[in-house]
């Protein structure tokens, strides 16, 4: 299927980005930022496209619904507002040594949807609990979530690498933003992730009170956001109310992405209503 | 307020306590991901002391989330909340109720250097170039003229500080509205066989059955299957009786719950119930062939009155090979027991050998009868779940108060800039300064930004 052609090769592309964004930071070379730019627009786009393909592939099948329906189209979903998400950044901040911290992840997520053994690639019809329309704007708004959290984890990545350089940092590190940036940005990430995690469980929660007939059922899935949600808004009155900056708020930025990672896979190796890992 | 707080109020009123209490409730719902909860303790319960189990059953470890500890964290935050939103509200509403006079001039006591600019132009232009700048960004910019100057100030966003507050009531309408369900809503379910009559739900509590004001009919109970084998749908048709009187029929599907009266019912499982039909054809060697409708249990005698035979079982799919009945011939000196298959051809286009293999496979086990089940009629139970929550629409109202608090806390600022014109020379002298409660490199940005635009308009207008 054309579909997934394109996207196995928009893995590629992805590492070509990265690659290219790595160059820059080495080489200091602007030729290449604009290779690395250029190719994870280029990336981005066939993505997209790909989308909309396996999107309508689901109507001529004759299902009819949003690739979004079950492990391996969220992992491909989740690359793609990862990609988008900082593409905005790159573009509003005119930097782009956050690149190189990103893409690995989108590229290994890519890799890991194409690649990984017992994966389905398959379109498949939606069963009964999963025919409605809150799966879109439920998964939507999650993803949207997670994406801005990863984001944010990539930043406190990139703080620890910028703190950790000594008197004289090489190239790379000086084409950073100042730690001051950084932690701006991270804050700015999660505030946005916040919202979107906030949106993603009500919308979750309306859905669960039509579909299984209780807004909220202490399933896995359910109290995993929960606990994501709740470290991420000790992260916010840290910050807002006692001040916290930098080293801090980029190990809560881990913290939170460990919790975020665990409702979204982990919680598959517990016994749950979400289980769509097949 | 009192302004002499007592220990116990500053400790309630603290964001540590928030933090802690917000960390604590996270580690709780961990421990409840992980220890077996509710039902699933029984198996976990083989597996540890019977010493170990009645402990942690006593601590309530199996049913966490209801537990007097998830209660307990419960209500210390939402007496945190209600005591720090009280210690620092008197401050919001200060702030939002202050006029800001463009006159003040100790806004302008600490500006630095990079805030102000000089520009070759007189006052009044220079004074209108802001006003306008300010008005395309800004609501109700004040202006001061006085006889060494203008003054002009605007602001935005006062609403922001009220989301912080707008937040933590959304959290408590939330706490409410789960007690409300939990103390006044009821969570059962009822399994009713096609064409049965249920006029009681189970509970989940676990307590007597509780008596409907009306009664509930499953009138059919449809599955439909994709090609694949996937289910499709799942639907009830009900009817809603009243004194024995339908009163309503409905259409029940997954995701499309039905409410009568109050109590929402939602299609949550299914099954075969008892009393399914199977069509049996019975064939006597050189003989007629018999039609009969059975079902388990039925009794009958064989054509030639050499023997009985009785249904013992009806399975819709018997070891994925489709429909069978299982079925016991006795004669006087002869029993044997034997499956009768449907797809008898197809069992034995896959294997050849099956019937000599297991004889209990074959239909004509009992010379000189043969067998063949025609098709089944299969009866089912429909699974509901019944829920009467007074609460929902309190949680619903919460959840809208979160969402629009948090976006005026985390998108929305207040802010507040002053431009000073004054004239020196042929030149003015223009100075800025602004107040944000929150945001400060944000707001330093922004007068940076409103600084250079208006330095670029002025000094095209020379």
């Amino acid at each position: 299927m054309i579909h997934t052609t394109i996207l196995s090769w928009v893995t590629f592309i992805y590492f070509a980005a990265f690659v290219f964004y790595l160059f820059r930071m080495m080489l200091g070379r602007e030729f290449w930022g604009k290779a690395a730019t250029g190719a994870t627009l280029a990336g981005l786009a066939a993505q997209s496209v790909a989308l909309v393909l396996r999107w309508r592939a689901s109507y001529d099948l004759g299902f009819g619904h949003a690739p979004l329906s079950n492990f391996y189209e969220s992992l491909i979903f989740f690359a793609w507002t990862i990609v988008l998400l900082y593409l905005l950044m790159e573009w509003r901040l005119k930097n782009r040594s956050i690149g190189v911290f990103v893409l690995p992840v989108a590229f290994l997520i890519m890799a890991y949807a194409s690649i990984a053994p017992g994966m389905n690639q398959r379109i498949e019809p939606l069963i009964p609990a999963l025919q409605s329309n809150w799966l879109t704007s439920h998964v939507l708004t999650c993803f949207m979530g997670y994406a801005a959290f990863t984001v944010a984890f990539a930043l406190g990545g990139m703080y620890f690498v910028k703190k950790t350089a000594g008197e004289r940092p090489a190239v790379f590190i000086r084409l950073m933003p100042s730690e001051f940036h950084i932690d701006e940005l991270m804050y700015s990430c999660t505030a946005l992730g916040f919202i979107f995690l906030t949106l993603g469980i009500v919308t979750g929660s309306v859905w669960a009170h039509y579909a299984w007939g209780s807004y909220w059922s202490w399933d896995p899935k359910e109290t995993w956001s929960l606990i994501t949600w709740l470290v991420y808004a000790v992260m916010l009155h840290a910050r807002l109310v006692r001040g916290w900056r930098g080293r801090r708020m980029a190990v809560m930025a881990m913290v939170g992405f460990g919790c975020m990672l665990f409702t979204y896979l982990g919680v598959n190796l517990l016994p749950s209503l979400h289980s769509y890992m097949t | 307020m009192n302004k002499n707080k007592s220990g116990i109020w500053s400790f309630f009123a603290s964001v540590q306590l928030a933090i802690v209490l917000l960390s604590l409730i996270a580690f709780f719902a961990l421990v409840g991901t992980l220890v077996p909860q509710r039902e699933a303790a029984v198996a976990f319960a083989e597996r540890i002391s019977p010493a170990l189990f009645s402990f942690l059953q006593k601590m309530q470890i199996f049913d966490l989330y209801h537990s007097v500890w998830f209660i307990l964290l419960s209500g210390l935050l939402a007496v945190n909340l209600v005591i720090c939103s009280l210690d620092r509200f008197p401050l919001a509403w200060r702030r939002f109720r202050m006029k800001h006079d463009p006159l003040n001039e100790d806004v302008f006591r600490d500006v630095p250097e990079e805030n102000t600019f000089s520009a070759r132009t007189d006052v009044g232009t220079a004074a209108d170039a802001a006003r306008f700048l300010l008005q395309s960004k800004y609501r109700a910019v004040e202006r001061a003229d006085g006889p060494d100057g203008v003054r002009l100030c605007s602001e935005k966003g006062r609403f922001a500080l009220f989301g912080v507050y707008i937040v933590h009531a959304s959290i408590l309408v939330l706490i409410a509205g789960a007690i409300l369900g939990s103390v006044f809503g009821v969570e059962g379910y009822v399994h009713i066989p096609e064409g049965e009559t249920a006029e009681a739900i189970s509970l989940r509590s676990g307590n007597a059955p509780l008596p409907l004001p009306f009664s509930v009919r499953c009138d059919k109970f449809t599955v439909e299957l994709y090609e694949s084998g996937m289910p499709k749908t799942f639907q009830s048709d009900l009817t809603f009786l009243r004194d024995g009187r339908p009163v309503r029929t409905a259409k029940l599907l997954v995701n499309h719950p039905v409410e009568f009266e109050g109590f929402r019912f939602y299609q949550s499982s299914y099954g075969a119930a008892p009393g399914g039909k199977a069509t049996l054809a019975l064939s006597r060697e050189g003989g007629a062939r018999d039609i009969m409708n059975v079902s388990a249990g039925y009794t009958f005698a064989l054509p030639g009155k050499d023997g009985m035979f009785q249904v013992l079982r009806v399975e819709e799919n018997l070891m994925s090979m489709g429909p069978a009945v299982k079925v016991v011939v006795r004669s006087e000196n002869e029993e044997a027991t034997f499956w009768v298959f449907q797809q008898i051809e197809r069992i034995r286009e896959m294997n050849p050998d099956a019937i000599r293999q297991v004889p209990m496979f074959n239909p004509g086990l009992f010379r000189p009868y043969t067998f063949a089940l025609l098709g089944l009629e299969e009866k089912y139970y429909t699974g509901l779940q019944v829920n009467r929550d007074p609460g929902t629409p309190v949680v619903a109202a919460s959840a809208l108060l979160l969402i629009g608090g948090l976006m005026l806390i985390l998108f929305s600022y207040a802010r507040v800039i002053w431009i000073r014109v004054v004239p020196s020379g042929n030149h003015v002298h223009v100075a800025m300064a602004g107040r944000s409660y929150k945001n400060q490199p944000g707001l330093q940005k922004e007068m940076q930004y409103l600084l250079a635009e208006l330095k670029d308009h002025l000094e095209k207008r020379q």
